[in-house]
């Protein structure tokens, strides 16, 4: 009986779990999708041209309002950042009330209140807002320009710009605007220590004076207000701004190159490289293509499920983030796909980059990441109402754009609508791989090799966005260094100066093939500048080199001549048995790298004589030889280190013979033994 | 003017009882150890999921670094049932979004939904939680990708060694937050699997978690999900904590650190002070604001617009689990020297330890941190994290409504003491962060 009931228990205890077991199998459905309410904003219209817009929203006891003065964008020429200035100076209180008191006031109700050249921002606790919109409309509409404070915001303005001026990110950020849109545009325009310099005073007051006008104005206020109270308020603040005679500059025509070309600009301090690959697109949000675009933008770059980042940051591990935007403008905008990624894989970041775009214009889609695509667009939407800004903003976009009153509301069904035809047709429109700028802002020296064996033409731009030339392949040579420390390095390297100066004769066998020939060189060494340098093939000799420190002579399958003058000179010169003794007398020229590893160059007569900066080995030496055909450089390269008696001796040597590679393997060092005065007759 | 801001301090004698918000929420434990906080808000369609668990790069082991922020992108990878590279794909499939956090004691996962996908996110956590994909793959993927994420926010972003906390070598000698956030490319390059597996089983467990569900959602329905798919993952043991103690500073220590990025040097004076849970560290709160918050607090209206010796002058604590860091910092203007500005800052921190701040200043921090409180509180998201981080770090989920009375409570005698007791200067570190082109 017993075990039955323990069994029965064991049953029902058994069967609860397994019903409370869910199955993790399967992914669970989605419940049923939830009502979405737009809200929209009670408005009316000051007789200035103001209009206002306001969301009452009572769900935390703070206020929010913002001015936007929607003039059409204008260049600024050679006075760009005047515009800052109003910005800056605006907020710096006002004709009733002085800037200290202003900021005390403002601070001491914990409010913000920002100001931009054609803007208006504020901020508070629901309790304060009365007072700071008083403020806020009393500091924009009786400003003080004070010369002072202008003067500091100048000052400031130059710190900031001297201070960017390494930020390979912002640098690259304003070059790539300015070869999108022009220098002359004013989204391509920016601010530099000149442009600043020209601006006074009386420019400022004039802009403010030009563009600070109510006839393209909105506010928006948001949140925990009643609607009566507020208008009254906002009436009373802003019924007496004077209209302006408002003027429109012509907008300068953004062209896209003919074919697709790399933009570089130098940065010797990037330790990544800024990879943007750019278009300029006419695209406006009342355009029947509008919505595929944003979607062909999702599946290509939109965050981690884009085909970008799967590609570029989790299969090839280039970079932490990449994705691609796109933009819709009433004037000018752009498509930008872009990533930071180490300086080594910048050319292969390009093909991926290029692979994509040209995948999305030229093959057709998958539904099911254009069903992804779609559901993001859905999700954002549903959970950006969260945000009692977003209905002001989507009332703001439907007056702004001239879109039908019920835009926002076919949103979702819109989006809904697009077929990968549509993506297809707006990705070969808007994505254009074929007539895009590759701006690439990064570190010459250590990508440039590589960008140059890409199909691209390749322009050079400094770092304002002036066409300039290539830059120059080499590094800085730090302070201090010198070909002497530079052969100190050497020799420490290889075992320390005490152990090396206890060398008086080296004696060196080395073996290559020429053509499945053997060849055995036998080189001697000896202090301070005797050498002999024999090759035999099969047992005869081919070729002998001997100086025996006065004289010498060369003699090549029997035929002997005699060493010039200058040879004798350079054979004299020359310090045995280690040669980079005598490289201290020549000059540190530059710090190349090759292939990732950089080298200091030793230029010494017409020998260029490689270092390694990280481990001080020499790496080779590259002997330039005139011929009646012109220079030739013969290289001789050193590799593969080994000990002998506590120093490092090269033990595989390269060079060339005529076009042929000559590979020698040292197979015997001896250290002063098996040198005699003999080896030099 | 002068008159209406005391007529305003008056008003605001009777204003502060009738406090801001109070965020409601109802906590429990379930049978595994985990804890589960809730809050309902259904102002919008919108939940969001987060779970938090108590280890961050404190918690690793030497020449072991790097782990707690490393597993911050590997939990992306997928689990027994979700399939390698999926994550990111199931999410937005069904219009969410999430990322993942660490610092220097947790790591919070957190994913936002339209509500009627609450029972997937549920289901997506515990499955990181319970069977993740840990494997040689991709930790090879994940290594390159936390080797480009160090480029880009320390190596290449002008200041990122101060602003991701790099330099707090040079004021932690003994406790782990003087390594960096990211740890040593070198540990997790020689990191084998079994030690990242290591990791995992030692410090991701229910019992070491806490799950956040806020937003739009039906209570009953929410708690049967969060049984159903939390309570079976086995409870393990919980792991031992040491705490390291760090001695105190007897003596003033400056550093020199250099960064290629910039071109105006930053003046950093930094002190190791309490706890963010300490009430100490709230009074250091409240000095930062009198010192560097807004237009009229003291630094910035000296050194930027007065004196013009700085570009930027700011304050403000990192609030950590065992010590917090204190900084206080400026970005030289061109043509000031750094022992000029030093000066200055001496001058005020000296008037915060000998004088006391008056009225209209100490209404003023009030005021400033209810709309702070205001403002952190509007979104779900910032709700649920700061919950989270509430109970797991300080064990006291009520701190969001209780922060407040706290603010409120600090008199000015106090601000004195505390800027006495830890802006001493034998207690700081003074770092001169210059343009790499001045290193000698």
């Amino acid at each position: 009986m017993k075990t039955k009931i323990y069994s029965v228990i064991t049953l029902l205890f058994l069967s609860l779990s397994i019903s409370a077991q869910v199955d993790r199998t399967k992914i669970p459905e989605s419940g049923p999708a939830p009502k979405i309410n737009i809200g929209t904003p009670e408005k009316f219209t000051l007789p200035n041209g103001l209009q206002v817009l306001v969301v009452e929203n009572h769900k935390l006891p703070r206020v929010s309002v913002t001015l936007d003065i929607d003039n059409p964008p204008s260049a600024k020429g050679d006075k760009k950042g005047v515009e800052g200035f109003v910005g800056g100076m605006l907020g710096t209180g006002s004709t009733t009330i002085s800037k200290e008191a202003y900021d005390k006031e403002v601070d001491y109700l914990g409010a913000n209140i920002g100001f931009g050249s054609e803007s208006a921002f504020a901020s508070s606790l629901s309790k304060y807002f009365p007072r700071v919109l008083e403020l806020m409309a009393d500091a924009a509409f009786n400003p003080v320009f004070t010369q002072e404070e202008f003067d500091k915001q100048k000052k400031q303005s130059l710190d900031a710009i001297k201070n960017s001026e390494n930020s390979v990110a912002s640098i690259a950020g304003r070059v790539d605007r300015l070869l999108t849109y022009g220098k002359d545009h004013p989204y391509g325009e920016f601010t530099s220590e000149a442009t600043l310099n020209n601006i006074t005073l009386q420019d400022v007051k004039e802009y403010y004076n030009k563009v600070f006008k109510p006839n393209n104005a909105y506010l928006v206020v948001i949140g925990d207000v009643d609607f009566k109270t507020v208008k009254k308020q906002i009436t009373n603040l802003f019924g007496g701004w004077e209209k302006g005679k408002m003027t429109t500059q012509p907008l300068p025509e953004v062209t896209n190159p003919e074919t697709t070309e790399i933009n570089f600009v130098n940065m010797p301090n990037a330790i990544q490289s800024e990879i943007s690959v750019i278009n300029a697109v006419d695209l406006k949000m009342g355009d029947k293509d509008y919505f595929a675009a944003l979607l062909a933008n999702q599946i290509l770059g939109g965050g981690p499920t884009g085909m970008l980042a799967k590609n570029i940051r989790e299969d090839k591990g280039y970079t932490y983030s990449t994705g691609s935007g796109i933009s819709a403008s009433r004037y000018a905008s752009r498509f930008k796909a872009s990533a930071s990624v180490r300086n080594m894989v910048t050319d292969s970041a390009v093909v991926e980059f290029m692979k994509e775009i040209n995948k999305i214009r030229y093959k057709k889609a998958n539904q099911a990441d254009l069903d992804i695509a779609k559901a993001k667009y859905v999700g954002r939407f549903v959970t950006n109402v969260e945000r009692p800004s977003t209905i002001a903003g989507y009332a703001l976009d439907i007056l702004q754009n001239n879109l039908p009153e019920d835009y926002y509301e076919n949103y979702l069904k819109n989006i809904n609508a697009v077929t990968l035809d549509d993506v297809q047709n707006a990705a070969i429109k808007y994505f254009r791989g074929d007539k895009s700028r590759i701006v690439i802002t990064g570190k010459a020296i250590d990508v440039l090799d590589n960008l140059e064996k890409t199909d691209y033409v390749i322009k050079y731009f400094d770092k304002e966005g002036n066409p300039t030339e290539k830059p120059p392949m080499t590094m800085p040579i730090p302070e201090g260094m010198t070909a002497a420390t530079v052969v100190d390095k050497y020799i420490e390297a290889i075992g320390g100066k005490d152990k090396v100066m206890a060398v008086k004769s080296v004696m060196m066998v080395s073996n290559a093939t020429i053509q499945g020939t053997p060849l055995v060189m036998t080189q001697k060494m000896a202090a301070p500048n005797k050498s002999s340098l024999v090759v035999t093939v099969m047992g005869n000799a081919m070729q002998r080199v001997i100086f025996d420190g006065t004289t010498g002579y060369q003699e090549v399958q029997g035929r002997k001549m005699d060493m010039q003058p200058a040879q004798i000179e350079e054979a004299k010169a020359s310090a045995q048995p280690f040669t980079d003794m005598t490289y201290t007398s020549g000059t540190l020229d530059r710090i190349e790298p090759i292939d990732g590893v950089n080298f200091y160059v030793i230029k010494n007569g017409d020998t260029e004589v490689f270092y390694d900066v990280k481990t001080g080995l020499k790496s080779q030496e590259i002997k330039t030889v005139k011929t009646p055909n012109g220079d030739v450089q013969v290289p001789t390269t050193f590799s593969d280190y080994k000990e002998v008696n506590g120093i490092l001796f090269p033990h595989a040597i390269g060079t060339k013979s005529g076009p042929m590679d000559l590979k020698f393997e040292v197979s015997e060092i001896k250290i002063n033994e098996g040198v005699t005065d003999e080896d030099f007759k | 003017m002068k008159k209406s801001i005391l007529s305003l301090a008056s008003a605001m004698l009777f204003v502060l009882s009738a406090n801001a918000q109070k965020v409601e929420f109802e906590e429990y434990d379930l049978s595994n150890g985990m804890h589960v906080i809730l809050h309902q808000d259904d102002s919008a369609p919108v939940i969001t999921v987060e779970v938090m668990y108590h280890v961050g790069a404190k918690d690793e082991e030497e020449g072991k670094t790097g782990m707690a922020h490393f597993y911050e992108h590997l939990l992306f990878t997928g689990t027994k049932n979700i399939p390698r590279d999926k994550w990111s794909e199931i999410q937005s499939s069904r219009g969410g979004s999430g990322n993942a956090s660490t610092d220097w004691d947790r790591t919070n996962y957190y994913q936002t939904y339209p509500s009627n996908e609450l029972k997937l996110a549920l289901w997506m956590e515990s499955e990181r939680l319970l069977h993740p994909i840990i494997d040689q793959k991709a930790i090879d993927t994940q290594n390159e990708v936390v080797k480009e994420e160090k480029k880009l926010r320390m190596d290449n972003a002008p200041y990122g060694k101060v602003i991701y906390g790099d330099v707090y070598k040079h004021i932690f000698d003994d406790h782990n937050y003087g390594r960096p956030m990211i740890g040593y490319i070198k540990d997790l390059d020689a990191a084998k699997l079994e030690e990242f597996q290591d990791f995992y089983n030692k410090w991701y467990m229910p019992n070491n978690a806490v799950l956040v569900v806020a937003g739009d959602f039906n209570k009953k329905e929410a708690k049967t999900w969060i049984n159903d798919y939390f309570a079976p993952i086995p409870k393990r043991e919980a792991p031992e904590r040491v705490k390291i103690v760090e001695k105190e500073r007897t003596s003033e220590k400056r550093v020199n650190e250099y960064d290629a990025n910039i071109q105006l040097p930053l003046i950093g004076m930094s002190f190791k002070t309490p706890s963010f849970k300490e009430r100490d560290a709230k009074v250091l709160d409240v000095i930062s604001t009198i010192l560097s918050d807004g237009k009229s607090s003291r630094l910035y209206k000296k050194l930027v617009d007065d004196k013009k010796m700085a570009l930027q002058a700011f304050s403000f604590s990192r609030p950590l689990e065992d010590y917090s860091v204190y900084l206080i910092g400026s970005i030289l203007s061109q043509g000031t020297s750094a022992d000029d500005l030093i000066k200055e800052v001496d001058e005020e921190i000296l008037k915060l330890q000998t004088e006391l701040i008056s009225d209209e200043d100490l209404q003023k921090v009030r005021n400033k941190f209810e709309n702070q409180f205001v403002a952190a509180n509007s979104s779900i998201r910032g709700i649920a994290t700061t919950l989270a981080r509430n109970y797991l770090l300080a064990g006291d989920t009520d701190r969001i409504n209780t922060e407040l009375e706290v603010i409120n409570s600090i008199t000015k005698e106090e601000i004195r003491e505390v800027a006495k007791k830890y802006l001493a200067k034998e207690r700081r570190v003074i770092m001169d962060y210059l343009p790499e082109s001045q290193k000698k």
